[in-house]
């Protein structure tokens, strides 16, 4: 344990970006591809600083298309590899993300969401969770966690990999430009000392033996002549998606029981809505809070016995209706009512969401 | 008091501009009390002087930038920098310069007109300004450039790590200013800067430093004994790098608890935060 | 009774016949390939990746590990493989679409940064999988389903002369050279000399094969062969173009 880069457990005071930093290096991460875009530089700023001490390597590439293609290559040669991007950034992602997703690689992906569309703002949205969630070329075969305080950032971050490397789809961590910024304090720990095994990493390509001689050749493609190959493909990716998806869908909520308005928010805006939900509350108003923390799967049943329950659905987010949009397909058929509370590329104040909340109750 | 020249540097996130603003505010109150004194001497000086039928010249407040006459004194305006009136603004003659040419419109830029309420000139892009520079806007305003050729207090709210120490480079009358003290904002609770030997790496990574101020806080879970233990690591590695710990910063609640010296003997400057209110 | 042909040791023989066309050059750049990689006795820490176009036919082609990537990032994906596993041998093959065209980004910046890896291109002078549309290489007067009236260096621009630009981004470390399927034993010993610059840790290799395409030319073989051996040096001058000092010594193959 001491040859590991945190040797004991301890409160630390960090941004976002650094905590990334410090969980890709606690999880084992042994290389990042990078390259920079706002408001997620400070995660290669501190992986540079950190990495050489530690053993670990980085590669500045020429874009986001190479950051994730080397990603997979890394990957491929059976490292625990990683990479960090944005906005834009996260648009030239999502082709490398489609390899992974066709060719089951094991990718880890952190997101700092920051305005759009086109270049925006710098700063923050919830603007990529379509894109995150859905985006590419294909069915949306990839894992997304949306955590909300610098302690989740550093945990995701290292169950990403975890759930990277054991249900081989790629993973995002899906923050936004506050959390990359935001200061406050956290644990941070050897993944081992917690109990927490990292699941071994695993070589497609280079492994012991001559090809042909010693062992088959690891021969990977995701090219298919036929509509009927890839449909058999694409039906085997599917079975396996679904299978895990259950065991990986996560979420927080309270007092939905009785509720006749739920908030439904995620990342840092679930934050504001536990603050205005907890008031609510203590002032005896029957309002619920239901934060997925995985947005892709989504805790389907969850979400569901919450939406036959309750009235109504007040959906916060800092985006024009993307969580909603995955809400409504996963509730689809159940009689809830949508209360949107959309502010695009803005922060959502608990105040605002409170406000909201208390004129819908009934 | 002599004039003053403070640049803090530091780590990024290691609190520099919570000091530098703090600092800035400091200074403002103590030049306003110092003027108010002034002030009040001439005003028993004039009636000294009118008793014996004489008359007060300007020329006699010396220091005082007023250009009112003597006769309309009245100290209640003195305190009022914002008087809409010019003739009874006081500038407080501190000038506090936002040097983060990587994020220069994420630090400062919502607080400028608060602290300028309280009567500093803050060098730092306005939102208005932001309009079309793009992406994190990498640019250094002109005005920070010649801060050190202003006259009165001035403080340096260096952003970004190593990289912004440097920005120091840029300043015009850097390094030959005789009154410039440059200090590094140490936060001991920030994995980098986590122990003796850290701290003692970082600071001789970031170039020149003439002081250490002990900053160790955990957010809002801070209380005294995060403070303390963080002046024990600052000042032993001042120690090393034979350098002083000019003060041991702490939110007010928690420098009322630690008095006016920290365990180390360190002075304890109280903290206001303003930084929340910035975007990060 | 059927005589198999001679081929090389890390061919996968299970899979032959190759999928290519018949007279594609394909074919014989990889025997090139093969053998270069049997006489350096590579097979078990090559990787091979090919791209898309018709380069993807070759995922199968070898008896050495490989990886399909995406039209263009085939550069990237065997960038990021050596970086992570130094002691392998990683090979990046694609057409003249992949690798001047829309990974041409991956190609400067892999050469500019030295890569150890060595990328294998295929030059035949349009886009042979999609049906032959004008490419970077297209000659001027050409015509392609994108140039039905030839291609009008006017309007289109020049041929992208790939080796000549690596050559000149590149720094003493790097081996950059154009064969072509014309000379096969010169090409094996520039594709020798390619993957020994990385074996010897030493910088970033380049090949461009200038190769045939008979199918989308619509040529046959006598017309396919003066192209290859006659029309396309006279802009795809064959040879070494970087060599660096401890690859001169071994010699071996000629320019020209």
């Amino acid at each position: 344990m001491g040859e590991g880069p945190i040797t004991e457990e301890k409160r630390m005071f960090m941004t976002g970006n650094e905590t990334v930093a410090w969980a890709a290096l606690a999880a084992g991460a042994e290389i990042m591809y990078g390259y920079p875009i706002t408001p997620q530089n400070e995660i290669m700023h501190y992986w540079t600083r950190l990495a050489p001490k530690h053993g670990r390597l980085f590669l500045q590439t020429e874009d986001e298309l190479s950051a994730g293609f080397t990603t997979v290559g890394g990957v491929l040669g059976g490292r625990r590899a990683f990479t960090a991007t944005a906005g834009p950034g996260n648009v030239l992602m999502q082709e490398p993300v489609s390899m992974a997703e066709m060719m089951r690689l094991p990718i880890v992906i952190v997101v700092m969401q920051r305005g759009g569309p086109s270049t925006a703002t710098v700063i923050y949205s919830q603007q990529e969770v379509t894109l995150t969630t859905l985006g590419g070329n294909g069915e949306g075969f990839r894992i997304v966690y949306s955590p909300s305080t610098n302690q989740e950032l550093f945990d995701y971050t290292i169950k990403a990999f975890n759930t990277a490397w054991r249900y081989r789809f790629p993973t995002f961590v899906l923050a936004d430009g506050y959390q990359a910024k935001l200061r406050e304090p956290l644990t941070i720990y050897d993944p081992a000392a917690r109990g927490i095994k990292m699941v071994p990493t695993e070589a497609y390509t280079g492994r012991p033996g001559t090809p042909g001689i010693d062992r088959p050749p690891g021969q990977y493609r995701n090219t298919y002549n036929t509509e009927e190959e890839l449909y058999e493909v694409i039906l085997g990716l599917a079975a396996e998606y679904e299978k895990m998806a259950a065991e990986v869908a996560e979420y927080q909520s309270f007092g939905t029981e009785d509720a006749t308005v739920v908030v439904v928010a995620h990342g840092v805006v679930a934050r504001a809505a536990k603050d205005a939900v907890e008031k609510l509350r203590k002032e005896g108003l029957k309002v619920g809070y239901f934060r997925p923390v995985t947005l892709r799967p989504l805790p389907l049943a969850e979400l569901r016995a919450v939406a036959g329950s309750a009235q109504k659905l007040l959906i916060a987010e800092s985006a024009y209706g993307q969580l909603a949009r995955l809400v409504k397909e996963a509730i689809y058929g159940t009689k809830t009512e949508i209360v949107p509370l959309y502010k695009p590329g803005l922060g959502v104040t608990s105040e605002e969401i409170y406000a909201r909340a208390r004129e819908i109750v009934a | 008091m002599s004039r003053i020249v403070e640049a803090y540097i530091g780590e990024y996130a290691s609190g520099k501009s919570e000091c530098a603003i703090n600092r800035a505010l400091e200074l403002a109150r103590l030049r306003r009390e110092e003027v108010l004194s002034r002030v009040r001497k001439a005003l028993e000086y004039r009636q000294a002087l009118e008793v014996r039928g004489g008359k007060l010249e300007v020329g006699n407040l010396e220091g005082i930038r007023l250009a009112n006459s003597p006769r309309r004194f009245h100290t209640s305006n003195l305190l009022s920098p914002t008087s809409k009136n010019r003739r009874f603004r006081v500038a407080s003659g501190v000038t506090l310069v936002d040097l983060d040419v990587v994020e220069p419109f994420w630090t400062l830029r919502p607080l400028k007109k608060e602290i300028e309420a309280k009567g500093i000139t803050v060098i730092a892009w306005d939102r208005e300004d932001a309009e079309g520079l793009g992406e994190a806007g990498t640019v250094l305003k002109p005005a920070a450039r010649w801060a050190l050729a202003r006259q009165g207090d001035v403080i340096l709210d260096v952003g970004y790590g190593v990289g912004g120490a440097r920005v120091l480079e840029i300043i015009e009358g850097y390094p030959e200013n005789a009154d410039l003290r440059v200090f590094a904002v140490i936060n001991a609770s920030r994995p980098m800067t986590a122990t003796v030997q850290d701290i003692v790496d970082h600071v001789h990574n970031l170039g020149r430093v003439d002081g250490l101020v002990n900053n160790t806080h955990l957010g809002e879970e801070t209380d005294s004994t995060v403070v303390q233990e963080g002046a024990k690591l600052v000042t032993a590695a001042a120690r090393v790098l034979n350098i002083p710990v000019v003060a041991t910063a702490a939110v007010d609640r928690v420098a009322a608890l630690i008095g006016p010296r920290d365990c180390e003997g360190n002075p304890v400057r109280p903290l206001r935060r303003f930084m929340p209110r910035g975007f990060w | 009774m059927q005589v198999s042909p001679a081929m090389p040791k890390s061919w996968r023989r299970d899979t032959k016949p190759h999928k290519f066309c018949p007279g594609c050059g394909h074919g014989l750049a990889l025997k090139a390939l093969g053998e270069a990689i049997d006489e350096l006795g590579i097979q078990d820490k090559a990787v091979f990746g090919c791209d898309i176009g018709c380069s993807l036919l070759a995922w199968d082609f070898f008896n050495v590990d490989t990886v399909q990537t995406h039209h263009g990032r085939t550069i990237p994906v065997m960038t990021g493989m050596k970086r992570a596993r130094t002691e392998l041998v990683c090979i990046a093959y694609m057409g003249d679409g992949g690798g001047y065209a829309i990974g041409s980004q991956h190609m400067v910046n892999a050469a500019a940064r030295n890569e150890k890896i060595t990328a294998i291109l295929i030059n035949n002078t349009q886009y042979g999988m999609t049906g032959g549309q004008m490419a970077p290489t297209t000659m001027p007067g050409q015509k392609t389903e994108t140039t039905p009236y030839g291609r009008d260096p006017e309007v289109a621009g020049y041929p992208t002369k790939g080796p000549e630009m690596v050559a000149a981004i590149t720094d003493e470390r790097a081996y950059v050279a154009r064969g072509t399927i014309a000379r096969p034993r010169q090409l094996k010993e520039f594709m020798k000399k390619a993957l020994q610059n990385q074996l010897d840790g030493r910088g970033f290799s380049f090949i461009e094969v200038v190769s045939a395409c008979p199918t989308n030319w619509r040529t046959n073989a006598k017309e396919t062969w003066y192209w290859v051996e006659k029309t396309l040096p006279t802009y795809f001058p064959v040879g070494e173009l970087k060599v660096p000092e401890a690859l001169r010594a071994g010699g071996g193959a000629k320019n020209g």
